[in-house]
């Protein structure tokens, strides 16, 4: 028998007047999981997360803690705590006075939490000298790890992040995007944490929630989402994609009208639709050498503009009146901008999305 | 031309004058309180210093120093009180007719002081309130608290709004969160509201002279002088309450020194 979730949403809905922020979202979080949100911005991440901590009640629908429905609990009677994008720290305590802060409110006496609020203080990184200085003196990536730490302190159940990390330097944030997932490992906590950073979510979670117009397009694994997404907008969301517009014809042959030729479609689709959206992610596009002799979704275009990607670069190539991206590894005897080249794909790769 | 020396001394010359312009007159102040002469001239012949002897063994100006103290304490403390609560009420709430509201509290500082005050005491005249220092402290608040909700709110909007939040999730309930986040974040606001509401009540006349009936406070007594019976007691009494005024200044900006010290330990 699977464990019981630490934490269900069932049917939950919140309304601002008459917008629906969230929509009928069911979702159950597993005990230890880190569990990440995505979406763009305004599709109701931040207020589900604020009824997850008690911070607003949904409009219908429950929430259950370990089976028992919170939907009226106040944050500060939930074992919930919540790292806030603007991380709100306490701008006139210490760095010692804010960890402590959630063990002075519960009565704790003051040497035993001085002794955990240095433990936690290890735990995010953030040297015992820095006890005693003003949380303002603490630049940008200390004062996350004070956020952090301070959060530890209070022993959460469930942790929640609020995009904490959207207003750090990109070293900086993936430094700290491991040592987040390390301190997952270490404490083995459920992190619910949510992002519009489709490359964070990638990297720190074992399942993500896709969300768009406050309702979940799908829910699974980093590899799943990426590799099987359930619609067009999953799969634009979750990275680069090159999109062709085709009409499958009678015979069940797809035609794509912009560049005048026939596709030859995944083996595993569906036959009742006229019009669709082929993707294909720009890793899984070749380009091919013209004496191989295949013919099978092979085009030829104008390489017009390269990206430099580290270990990897990117082609725009320009077919007709459609541009595509081809990335591959970068090595000698690449071809260059204003070459003509072929290139290609197996069908298999490509995700076929009916209208 | 702006860094020509003819133009920057013309700058320095006339910031000299502006200050002067200020400053002399209470200069001329003290003097005449110093004069030995019962009336005022100009240049001074010769000093003494038994006006101030007077002064300080005045009985009525023992009376009304403690009035005008008094009164300015109370006005101070409980507008900073009400500042605190309608300070929150703004920058932390949303309610039907907020604006509205705000307007409407903002109209008596608007009023000339004399009306307001005319209007005061006909309003406590009709209610049958007795005119004394307790009225002035009430006719005083109507027209400085919305002042300081100002101050305060200014300090309310200014820090972000999501630590208390974060207090609240970490556990604190209302009571904690108030006194450990909002009063010290609020702090700087409170006392420079605080400083605010004394002075500007302790240099008040024209509400004071409506309500406070039988009470003198300060600046009306010397507005009493001034009318029936001058002695230089009037600028000795003026000199000192200018010296109260900065008393009240330096403590308050010694008060925020020492958080500013403690901030950047």
């Amino acid at each position: 028998m699977p464990a019981e979730p630490i934490m269900e949403l069932l049917g939950v809905d919140k309304y601002f007047g008459n917008l629906a922020a969230v929509n009928q979202i069911t979702l159950a979080f597993e005990e230890g999981e880190f569990f990440t949100l995505v979406g763009p911005s305004g599709s109701g991440k931040t207020t589900l997360l604020r009824m997850l901590a008690g911070m607003d009640k949904p409009t219908r629908g429950d929430i259950l803690l370990r089976g028992e429905r919170v939907n009226d609990r106040p944050a500060n009677w939930r074992p919930t705590c919540m790292v806030f994008q603007s991380l709100a720290l306490f701008p006139h305590m210490t760095v010692g006075g804010n960890v402590e802060y959630p063990l002075k409110c519960r009565g704790t006496p003051p040497s035993e939490r001085k002794e955990r609020a240095v433990r936690c203080l290890e735990l995010s990184h953030l040297p015992i000298s820095y006890y005693d200085r003003p949380v303002t003196t603490c630049s940008g990536g200390e004062r996350q790890r004070v956020a952090l730490a301070r959060a530890l302190a209070f022993d959460p159940e469930i942790l929640f992040f609020d995009e904490p990390l959207s207003a750090i330097d990109y070293r900086l944030r993936k430094t700290l995007e491991k040592e987040i997932k390390d301190i997952q490992r270490e404490t083995k906590k459920t992190f619910v944490y949510i992002t519009h950073s489709l490359e964070e979510a990638m990297v720190m979670s074992d399942r993500i929630g896709v969300m768009r117009d406050g309702g979940l397009a799908q829910i699974g694994s980093p590899h799943e989402i990426y590799s099987n997404p359930v619609n067009r907008f999953v799969c634009e969301f979750m990275g680069e994609v090159n999109s062709i517009a085709v009409t499958r014809g009678n015979g069940g042959e797809l035609w794509c009208e912009s560049m005048g030729a026939a596709i030859t479609p995944p083996s595993s689709v569906e036959t009742s639709f006229r019009q669709g959206t082929l993707m294909i992610r720009p890793e899984n596009m070749r380009l091919v050498n013209p004496d191989e002799g295949r013919s099978t979704n092979v085009f030829s275009g104008e390489l017009f503009n390269e990206y430099v990607l580290g270990s990897r670069i990117q082609y725009q190539i320009r077919c007709k009146n459609d541009t595509f991206l081809v990335e591959r590894l970068r090595e000698a005897g690449l071809p260059k901008s204003g070459d003509q080249v072929s290139f290609g794909w197996n069908p298999e790769d490509s995700m076929l999305f009916p209208e | 031309m702006f860094d020509s020396v003819l133009y920057r001394r013309l700058a320095k010359s006339y910031l000299a004058l502006i200050l002067s312009l200020m400053y002399v007159p209470m200069l001329i102040v003290a003097l005449a309180s110093i004069s030995k002469s019962r009336f005022f001239v100009f240049p001074v012949r010769r000093y003494d210093m038994k006006w101030y002897e007077n002064t300080f063994s005045s009985l009525q100006i023992h009376d009304g120093f403690l009035t005008s103290l008094t009164v300015a304490f109370c006005v101070a403390l409980i507008s900073v009180t009400l500042a605190v609560f309608g300070a929150l009420a703004y920058a932390r709430h949303d309610w039907r007719g907020k604006s509205l509201f705000q307007q409407i509290l903002l109209v008596p500082v608007f009023f000339p002081q004399s009306v307001l005050g005319l209007a005061l005491q006909l309003w406590f005249n009709s209610f049958g309130v007795v005119m004394s220092w307790e009225a002035t402290v009430f006719a005083q608040l109507v027209w400085i608290a919305p002042i300081v909700t100002l101050i305060i709110s200014i300090q309310a909007f200014g820090y972000d709004a999501s630590v208390e939040e974060a207090a609240t999730d970490l556990g604190a309930s209302r009571w904690q969160v108030f006194r450990d986040i909002t009063i010290p974040l609020l702090g700087p606001g409170i006392v420079s509201g605080f400083m605010f509401a004394v002075l500007l009540s302790w240099g008040n006349f024209p509400l004071a002279y409506f309500t406070s009936g039988a009470d003198v406070t300060i600046p009306e007594w010397l507005y009493g002088k001034m009318i029936g019976g001058y002695t230089p007691m009037v600028p000795a009494v003026g000199f000192l309450s200018v010296l109260v005024g900065a008393l009240a200044l330096a403590i308050g900006f010694s008060l925020k020194a020492f958080s500013g010290q403690k901030d950047n330990k």
